[in-house]
């Protein structure tokens, strides 16, 4: 019987088999994998199969940066197998952390290695670490390991650069996973591990790489050609034997449950303002006038998934904790990109980052929030950004680019110079349009133009200054746009909070009432009492800490919801929303 | 107008339906109900080819059987470039004909225990698949020692022919005759190929592939 | 006798769909398997059908076991007492074509059919630019509910776009779904006629189970429409699931697992939510992975 050893690691696919754009299907004592290679090179070995209706994502679409499954569109962030999309909800951030099993990938040799829980290293063999070690062509054969193991010790090959019929094959070493032979004639010496990948209970693929490749190609092709023949009647002779006896019943992967917040349907994670990541500043650098590029990395592990349109908290060596929109498109994630903003009037936040984070410095990050989320279902996106108002934007250019839909960023600066990620714009190409220089009234002559065409399906995101998001707002309102057709994000909220009013709200799931006094906000009363809520910038910009209110009339003081969202009433922002009636009912 | 007597789940018809899609030309397509109406052995259909086998093709007053001949037809008369059916170059010709030869082979095994899982036709399913698996090990290693020369198509040259037409069908839905592509990745990343040739059309039962290159 | 090999008494004692009579040749013998045991039917000169379990011998026979011709289908059971088959009440109007689209085999369970049936959220990628198209890929809100009175899964008001929506359809727009969820293994689709849209046209899913593992899915048409060709409509009916059938012959595990953690819903699944807590419910083993008690 075949001993399953999870913690060993196994070679699961050629690094040829993983071109661009492909996804390759692999199989390890009976479990399936997902295995493709994004556009950064990042190798990804996933569970075969979608969390949401089991389908294999063997059979999905590589784009590059996230692969999509067939069966309903979903889309998985490269490396963290994240859900960044889901097109039944278009409006909708994947509201929990949706994230396919990975497996752990090393490429050595020429192969793909992986392991269900490894302990230890891949196999080590230094003279396989030479740059002219040649991959032979991988052979799957219909038996055992172990019975494949055995007849790879008999084997007989000739060293590469030998003529003639005279040469020996000798086993160097063997274990219950590789066959290491050295071929040895007058002159010549070639080593070759056999690595023997155990499929299924009956079935392996025989991966071999020589130690040397001789040169030119057509000798080296000559030599593959060879031992292809050699193992393909190796082979023969292995299933013949194996057809006469019963096959071994194959494996049964265990499908692990889910945790219990992903079977549910949709509960919202209850996270504070907590850091849960450490990152180290890769690079720092000058992003442009005033804004300084920021370029995290993680200390271990992988970066959390993210969305388009997402930001993360930074706690910042002062103690300060601010929010940053993500530049990074979708599915881009072996660091995060930030863009900070010199601020004149700065609290510290942005003067600390300036000033005092320097390249490998660490901080500490928040999982990546999203509260200005993208919709990938629009005939046409319109995205108006100003100045800073870029990061969030840029996230989504970039994202609905890799996907080939149809996009304008407008960007509007003072000065050329204050044009950021430059690197970044240039490859989105024409769908950039700058906008140099113009005053308040050539913007908004400039935005009416922009905004003139709307039709049903298209969809306008805006981020920018307060004055310049109003009046894009407004404009947006008298070209018929309707209000769920425009997003925004401000980066803040200007502003006076009037918090004199004191009334009193009772939380319906906690059964708990509770007093808010004039100078204190619902999300400090409710914080108290020990309910977690979540919150980010905690000045009704973010949309973090929005509840649902089920009775009383809110008394709307964020810039985070729109108009009709605000006349509805059914939503508020805690931390600085009050009320207008003396009771509110909160869905807490 | 080109007519194609024409069932939309056979794999024969779904490889003239790609050719004319490739080449941009317009046909009608004649619906014969396959199965379960079995319409093929009808009087009407037996007339037209007395095989009763689809597909059929008509073309000015030609009345064409056999998806392979069909192919080397559509590809003869209206491929300007005469690359699909090199018929000027005699042993890239003769490459062609051998693999279109294989691809019947495709038919007889593939095919047939897809039929048998699909439709339910009484053929031995064993033998089936086991052919099937025959065929494709040496497919897959043409193609991994092609890829390895620089060739990317199925027959030597740097561009797909009618022989990659007429195999790529039933090796895409090889899977509903319960035989699996997973031992054959060269025979996997030349189905990505030919679902990226411009003009591509896909069928019930095959997916499309990702873009090719970054938009 | 051997042993049966389906011991669920819930899916023994239900009525099961295995041919299209209308496809019967009068006077032949057929052989399918339902349910893991081999089975016989054939239809006499006078027209009617019967079933027998086969006895493996070569001149077929074997046991009788009851037959009942229902939609056009002939039906039977395994089971000593079962229940009444669920009713149609459209498939009695005159006017109407009725006839079986298709009859496929897919390696996949009965329920896992069933629920790709119900679902709506994948018409815009499996059946591109027929029953849905990108971008419109939003699933809007609908109503689910289990009837009482009748003990059926009702999905309705689903509002789904169509670029395509019937054989002779040729603009896009939203066409109103309903779907009935009648017995384990069948599913009934009404959506409005494109003839008369007073009226509603019905496809049904009823699925012979093979194995837990394998189905033969037939496909019953049954709509106002004076025009179409019957073999246009079948082709578009088996162009739509030949569609599917690689969705369902790449899910993993093939059965349906009605535990609430195997699998992650969204709330576009509420029909599916719906069906599987009611195989729960009824207790069925048969073709699912049950949830751990």
């Amino acid at each position: 019987m075949l001993q399953v050893d999870r913690t060993r690691w196994h070679p699961i696919a050629s690094s040829d088999d993983l071109p661009f754009r492909h996804v390759f299907q692999a199989q390890l004592f009976g479990r399936e994998f997902a295995v493709w290679r994004a556009d950064d090179g990042y190798v990804n070995v996933w569970e075969n199969r979608c969390l949401h209706r089991g389908v294999r994502l063997s059979i999905g679409i590589n784009d590059g940066r996230e692969l999509k499954c067939q069966y309903h569109g979903w889309r998985y962030a490269n490396r963290t197998a994240g859900c960044t999309y889901i097109p039944a909800h278009p409006a909708d951030a994947p509201a929990r952390t949706i994230t396919n099993r990975t497996f752990p990938v090393v490429e050595r040799y020429g192969l793909v290695w992986t392991a269900e829980e490894p302990g230890g290293d891949v196999a080590s063999f230094d003279w396989l670490e030479r740059p002219g070690r040649l991959a032979l062509r991988p052979i799957p054969v219909n038996a055992s390991p172990q019975r494949v193991l055995a007849s790879l010790r008999d084997l007989a090959f000739p060293p590469c650069g030998a003529d003639g019929e005279s040469f020996e094959t000798a086993v160097e070493s063997a274990d219950d996973s590789v066959v290491v032979l050295c071929a040895r004639a007058a002159g010549a010496e070639t080593l070759a591990a056999f690595f023997v990948q155990p499929v299924d209970a009956h079935r392996c693929v025989v991966r071999g790489v020589l130690d040397r490749a001789p040169e030119p190609a057509p000798a080296r092709l000559s030599v593959l050609r060879d031992l292809n023949q050699r193992l393909t009647e190796l082979r023969a002779e292995i299933e013949r034997v194996a057809a006469q006896e019963p096959a071994p019943a194959a494996f049964e992967p265990a499908i692990e449950p889910l945790p219990t917040e992903l079977a549910e349907m949709p509960a919202i994670s209850n996270h504070g303002r907590r850091a849960g990541f450490r990152v180290s500043v890769e690079r720092k650098w000058e992003a442009a006038r005033s804004i300084a590029g920021f370029e995290l990395r993680p200390l271990e592990g992988l970066l959390p998934t993210f969305q388009p349109g997402a930001h993360i908290d930074i706690h910042l060596p002062n103690g300060a904790v601010r929010q940053y929109s993500v530049v990074n498109g979708s599915g881009e994630g072996a660091t995060l990109t930030i863009g900070v903003k010199r601020e004149p009037d700065s609290q510290g936040g942005s003067s600390c980052l300036h000033d005092t984070v320097r390249t490998g410095d660490v901080l500490a990050i928040s999982e990546p929030r999203n509260n200005f989320p993208l919709r990938r279902d629009a005939t046409k996106t319109l995205l108006i950004a100003g100045g800073i108002g870029i990061t969030p934007l840029l996230s989504m250019a970039q994202t609905l680019q890799n996907q080939g839909l149809d996009y304008e960023l407008h960007y509007f600066v003072r000065d050329e110079s204050e044009m950021a990620f430059r690197d970044r714009l240039g490859e989105l190409g024409s769908a950039v349009r700058p906008h140099i220089g113009l005053s308040a009234e050539a913007t908004a002559r400039q935005i009416e133009t922009l905004c003139g065409g709307y039709a049903s399906g298209m969809h306008l995101y805006l981020c920018g200054p307060g004055p310049m998001l109003q009046a894009a707002r407004s404009i947006a309102a008298e070209s018929g746009w309707p209000d769920e057709a425009v997003h925004f994000e401000y980066f803040k909220n200007t502003k006076e909070i009037d918090d004199s009013s004191s009334f009193e709200i009772a939380l319906a799931r906690s059964a708990l009432t509770l007093q808010v006094p004039a100078g204190r906000s619902i999300l400090e009363v409710v914080r108290e009492h020990g309910i977690d809520m979540p919150s980010s910038c905690e000045q009704g910009a973010c949309g973090t800490c929005m509840v649902t209110v089920i009775e009383g009339e809110p008394d709307h003081q964020d810039v985070y919801l729109n108009d009709s969202e605000k006349r509805s009433g059914s939503r508020m922002m805690t931390c600085v929303s009050r009320a207008r009636s003396p009771r509110l009912v909160l869905d807490l | 107008m080109i007519k194609l007597y024409d069932y939309e789940l056979s794999g024969n018809c779904y490889k003239l339906r790609l050719l004319m899609s490739i080449l941009g030309l317009d046909y009608e397509s004649i619906t014969v109900d396959f199965y379960p109406g079995r319409e093929h052995k009808s009087g009407w259909f037996l007339k037209i080819n007395p095989l009763g086998q689809l597909p059929v093709l008509e073309d000015d007053g030609l009345v064409l059987r056999d998806a392979q001949a069909i192919l080397v037809y559509l590809a003869a008369r209206y491929d300007q470039s005469d690359r699909w059916h090199p018929r000027f170059d005699a042993r890239l010709l003769g490459e062609v004909s051998q693999w279109l030869a294989f691809a019947d082979g495709i038919t007889a095994t593939a095919s047939a225990a897809r039929l048998h899982d699909a439709m339910f036709y009484d053929f031995d399913i064993d033998a089936a698949r086991q052919g099937g698996h025959r065929l494709f090990r040496i497919l897959d290693e043409h193609l991994w020692f092609g890829e390895r020369e620089g060739r990317d198509w199925i027959c030597r040259a740097d561009h797909p022919t009618i022989a990659d037409i007429a195999c790529f069908p039933y090796v895409m839905l090889s899977e509903e005759g319960g035989i699996s592509r997973m031992d054959y990745p060269a025979i996997r990343r030349w189905c990505d190929r030919v679902k990226r040739v411009d003009g591509f059309v896909t069928m019930s039962g095959i997916f499309p592939a990702g873009p090719a290159r970054a938009a | 006798m051997h042993g049966r090999k389906c011991a669920d008494p819930v899916i023994l004692d239900l009525w099961h769909p295995i041919a299209s009579l209308a496809e019967l040749p009068t006077g032949m013998r057929s052989r399918t398997v339902l349910l893991e045991e081999r089975i016989g039917y054939g239809k006499a000169q006078d027209g009617v059908a019967s079933v027998w379990l086969e006895s493996g011998s070569e001149d077929g026979g074997g046991r009788p076991l009851p037959a009942k011709a229902a939609y056009g289908y002939l039906w039977t059971t395994l089971g000593r007492d079962p229940a009444a088959l669920f009713a149609i009440p459209e498939y009695d109007e005159i006017d109407r074509r009725k006839f079986n689209a298709a009859t496929i085999g897919v390696n996949v369970s009965a329920p896992r059919a069933v629920e790709n049936f119900l679902d709506l959220g994948h018409l815009p990628f499996v059946h591109s630019g027929i029953l849905g198209a990108e971008p419109h890929t939003e699933v809007k809100e609908y109503d689910v509910e289990v009837a009482t009175e009748r003990d059926e899964i009702r999905a309705t008001r689903c509002l789904v776009f169509q670029p395509k929506a019937s054989a002779h359809a040729t603009g896009g727009g939203d066409v109103e779904y309903s779907y009935r969820v009648p017995h384990p293994y069948c599913a009934v689709l009404y959506k409005s006629s494109a003839a008369d849209p007073s009226r509603l046209d019905i496809v049904a899913l009823l699925v012979q189970p093979v194995n837990q593992e394998s189905i033969r899915a037939h496909f019953l048409t049954c709509r106002i429409d004076e025009t179409s060709q019957e073999s246009a409509i079948k082709r578009f009916q088996q162009t739509i699931f030949g569609q599917d059938k690689p969705i369902l012959e790449n899910q993993y595990p093939k059965k349906l697992p009605l535990d609430p953690r195997a699998e992650t819903p969204i709330r576009s699944d509420k029909s599916a939510i719906a069906y599987r807590r009611w195989l729960s419910r009824k207790g069925i083993t048969y073709g699912v992975i049950p949830a751990a008690a």
